[in-house]
């Protein structure tokens, strides 16, 4: 009794220490500005691009919302292991992503997520979106409207299709948090008031904009 | 007295010139952020979307034959409310949304410079 109480304690202990010695966002905040992240990101919201120009000079996308655009753990992997998510590169239609996003290495790479994380948004609304492959948002996503014609996803043969100008959704459900995935398909104008998209308020309703949120948020890797 | 009269004619008509050049130029500008992710910059159909399970060609700009099948009323359809709207693909997204009625009405006009003809009439 007295060895599963020590080995109890020292689990809760062992947890408080690691979750409060990672969260430190303003270590991260200079970490970020002494890699030079902020040549290509900008962290200070809102929205700044008002025209075409704006958002063709930017070198890469704004992440003054990122904590309530991504998935903490994706993140903090992703900095240390930067894969390509858009195909072309940014703001390119001619030229492919080269693949070359600066590394961090670990303690960097937790920082900067923990300052990252602490970006949000006030217009992402917290527990409306549930992932679930539905048909409705599947229809709309394939069928109905043209998102497959600029972002890729994993079809039903698990390869990958869709289109390349837009960045990836293949397992976006673990990249993104799914409620920021219908706050962007509802609020277009807060998070990226000129872009490729097309808007679609005023085309999907808000329950449309749910199930296709909902499907998205549903493009996880495959269980073996 | 004279000579002052056409200066000042001179800088209207450059004034004005300048004027129609900037909306093409923005026109082209617009072209090349939204409808080149499908149809190319060049308008050809051939935008980085266009990979081989891409399910339908998108429109040829540069083929007149069939551009002259629209007339320009079907083309500000088609860009406003998006394939279906012509019975054509959903992937053509609408963009009535997206863009301002100037537009679209630039983007036809730079589709006809594109095809080099003037679509169906009336």
């Amino acid at each position: 009794m007295k060895n599963i109480l020590t080995v109890a304690l020292s689990v809760v202990f062992l947890a408080s220490a690691t979750s409060s010695s990672s969260a430190d966002p303003a270590a991260g905040k200079t970490v970020f500005g002494a890699k030079g992240c902020a040549d290509c990101h900008y962290t200070d919201g809102p929205a700044k691009e008002k025209t075409i120009d704006d958002q063709l000079a930017k070198k890469g996308p704004e992440l003054w919302y990122a904590g309530s655009k991504f998935q903490k753990a994706w993140l903090a992997k992703w900095l240390t292991d930067p894969k390509p998510i858009r195909p072309q590169k940014f703001n390119s239609l001619t030229e492919e992503n080269p693949a070359d996003h600066p590394k961090l290495a670990g303690a960097d790479a937790g920082s900067v997520t923990d300052y990252l994380m602490s970006l949000t948004s006030a217009d992402v609304a917290s527990g409306k979106v549930k992932p679930k492959n539905n048909p409705k948002g599947r229809q709309i996503f394939t069928k109905k409207m043209p998102c497959s014609g600029c972002h890729q996803y994993t079809g039903r043969k698990k390869n990958i299709v869709g289109g390349r100008s837009g960045p990836s959704l293949v397992e976006a459900g673990v990249r993104l948090n799914p409620d920021w995935i219908l706050a962007y398909l509802q609020k277009p104008k807060v998070f990226k008031p000129v872009k490729m998209m097309p808007v679609f308020v005023g085309l999907l309703s808000d329950k449309d904009m749910t199930n296709v949120a909902r499907y998205v948020a549903n493009f996880k890797p495959k269980k073996k | 007295m004279k000579k002052l009269m056409t200066i000042v004619a001179f800088a209207v008509l450059a004034f004005t010139f300048a004027m129609a050049s900037a909306t093409a130029e923005e026109t082209a500008k617009v072209f090349k952020f939204y409808c080149s992710q499908c149809h190319g910059l060049e308008g050809k159909g051939d935008g980085p979307n266009v990979t081989k399970d891409f399910p339908v060609s998108p429109r040829n700009f540069t083929n007149a034959k069939e551009m002259d099948k629209l007339s320009d009323a079907d083309l500000k359809n088609v860009i406003m409310d998006g394939g279906p709207a012509v019975s054509k693909s959903p992937m053509m997204p609408p963009w009535g949304k997206t863009l301002t009625d100037a537009d679209v009405d630039g983007l036809v006009k730079h589709l006809r410079t594109l095809c080099k003809c003037k679509g169906k009439q009336g």
